[in-house]
């Protein structure tokens, strides 16, 4: 338990330092290693990350329009409910862990553990400014993108299945999901995007820098670590999201009211 | 065991040594059985003799400018005990470290660790630094155009200890501590090597250059 509380206390630190030192990004080497990072994190995962949108949206829909037997303007609310407050930026953070949040900290753990970390202290530079600060910023950047296209894609992905299985038109699903539609929803999520970014990179930066040892096993344990918390952290974020913009978490389960 | 260019066994060498003119000045306490270094500014000097403990010891007192208890630490004619942090921040920016093998980043080519620091502290000064990185290549035996491009895992030792010698030279340091410049190396990659004093003092004019050598431990 202590050292849970250790870990926490110490990505709060982390944080703190990055929003400390966020100028240090137009060092011409800090840069670069945002942009390397944007690419890596958001560039390169597109494609990926539009497939998983379509297939989530259309078997959402699929489901809703079986299960419920929906109509239109039924099927629209649950897409927007579920795919562009929820479903969206919980997917593009869970790839954003998987992928990305697993690279940073197996590469900070070894540059830890093969003494480069210990090289740019020698050449005068924290490590939390060329490795933290850039990768918190690109994460949060990036999940936020990521998000939008999750939405974009499995929103017009269900709406185009709706139009085929259901007796309405795309047209008219058009017509609801603006009706229905608040600016609101989507820019709550992609704020909440943005801080589930940031939280990733930083436990996992956290945890790369920390390796629970100095051989090289410690490496998978480190990256074990930064998965589980950082999917946990996720998951309470957007609880405590859920509960703040609109009053209640869990699909209502938890109300602002109790 | 010797240290050069300083003698050791006197009993309390610090009542007696000025710190002026002493570009390293490392002193253990007498208890600890351990070699004194003492180094006049200017010029290459030696430190052989060391033990690998007291070398971890003195590169880490020297770069993160905080002796251990009870040793004293001279650098670049500055008593280094009772500074306040802005004193040491200053002292640290006038020294430089060459890990044995060079101390570079894996996933940077060789280029792009050369610049790293230049381009953290001193952005300014990255537009003119090419020339001075392949002349100071080509004056070591490398072939520029060759050696930039590649990554660390792809060089040799001598190519490695190079490249980050280079990025040490650009920052212009007045105390440089090299370790090991010569092992692992061959003959004509040690001959080039023996180069590094002569080429840092004739950029850095005034600078002390310090060979970090350690005793073989039988």
């Amino acid at each position: 338990m202590i050292g849970v509380y250790r870990e926490f206390e110490g990505c709060m630190r982390l944080a703190g330092y990055v929003l400390s030192r966020l100028p240090v990004l137009a060092r011409p080497p800090v840069a670069e290693a945002l942009t390397r990072q944007i690419y890596f994190t958001g560039a390169s995962a597109t494609v990926g990350m539009v497939l998983r949108g379509a297939f989530i949206g259309t078997l959402i829909i699929a489901y809703v329009i079986d299960v419920l037997e929906a109509n239109a303007a039924l099927a629209v609310k649950i897409l927007i409910w579920v795919v562009l407050r929820e479903i969206g930026p919980l997917i593009a953070a869970v790839l954003v862990i998987q992928r990305s949040g697993t690279a940073v900290v197996t590469e900070l753990a070894l540059m830890q553990i093969s003494g480069e970390v210990t090289s740019l202290r020698q050449m005068r530079i924290d490590p939390r400014d060329y490795l933290v600060v850039p990768r918190v910023v690109a994460f949060a950047l990036s999940t936020a993108a990521l998000t939008f296209y999750v939405q974009v894609i499995a929103v017009g992905g269900g709406m185009l299945l709706s139009s085929l299985t259901i007796d309405a038109s795309l047209g008219e699903l058009t017509g609801e999901f603006f009706a229905l539609a608040s600016p609101v929803d989507l820019v709550y999520a992609v704020i909440k995007s943005f801080f589930f970014g940031a939280a990733i990179a930083l436990v996992c930066c956290y945890h790369g820098l920390h390796p629970p040892g100095t051989s090289i096993n410690a490496v998978p344990k480190a990256a074990i670590n930064a998965v589980t918390q950082s999917t946990l952290l996720v998951m309470l974020l957007n609880v405590v999201f859920a509960y703040l913009v609109f009053g209640q978490a869990f699909f209502g389960l938890v109300t602002a009211k109790l | 065991m010797k240290v050069e260019p300083a003698a050791r066994g006197e009993a309390d060498p610090r009542s007696r040594a000025s710190a002026q003119g002493v570009a390293l000045g490392y002193e253990p306490p007498a208890d600890l059985g351990e070699s004194r270094v003492w180094i006049s500014i200017g010029g290459s000097h030696r430190a052989a003799g060391l033990s690998d403990s007291q070398r971890k010891k003195l590169v880490s007192a020297v770069l993160e400018v905080r002796p251990e208890s009870n040793t004293r630490l001279v650098l670049l004619g500055v008593e280094v005990d009772g500074l306040r942090s802005e004193g040491r921040a200053s002292l640290r920016d006038r020294v430089a470290f060459l890990p044995v093998d060079g101390g570079l980043l894996s996933n940077l080519n060789a280029w792009e660790n050369i610049v790293l620091p230049l381009g953290f502290h001193h952005p300014e000064r990255l537009g003119e630094v090419a020339a001075a990185v392949n002349s100071l290549l080509r004056g070591l035996g490398a072939d520029p155009h060759v050696l930039l491009e590649k990554l660390p895992e792809r060089m040799s030792l001598y190519e490695k200890k190079l490249t980050g010698y280079v990025r040490i030279v650009l920052e212009r340091p007045e105390l440089l501590l090299a370790e090991e410049t010569q092992r692992g190396l061959d003959s004509a990659e040690r001959a080039a090597a023996s180069r590094f004093p002569a080429a840092y003092l004739e950029n850095c004019p005034g600078g002390t250059f310090v060979h970090l050598e350690v005793a073989l431990e039988r």
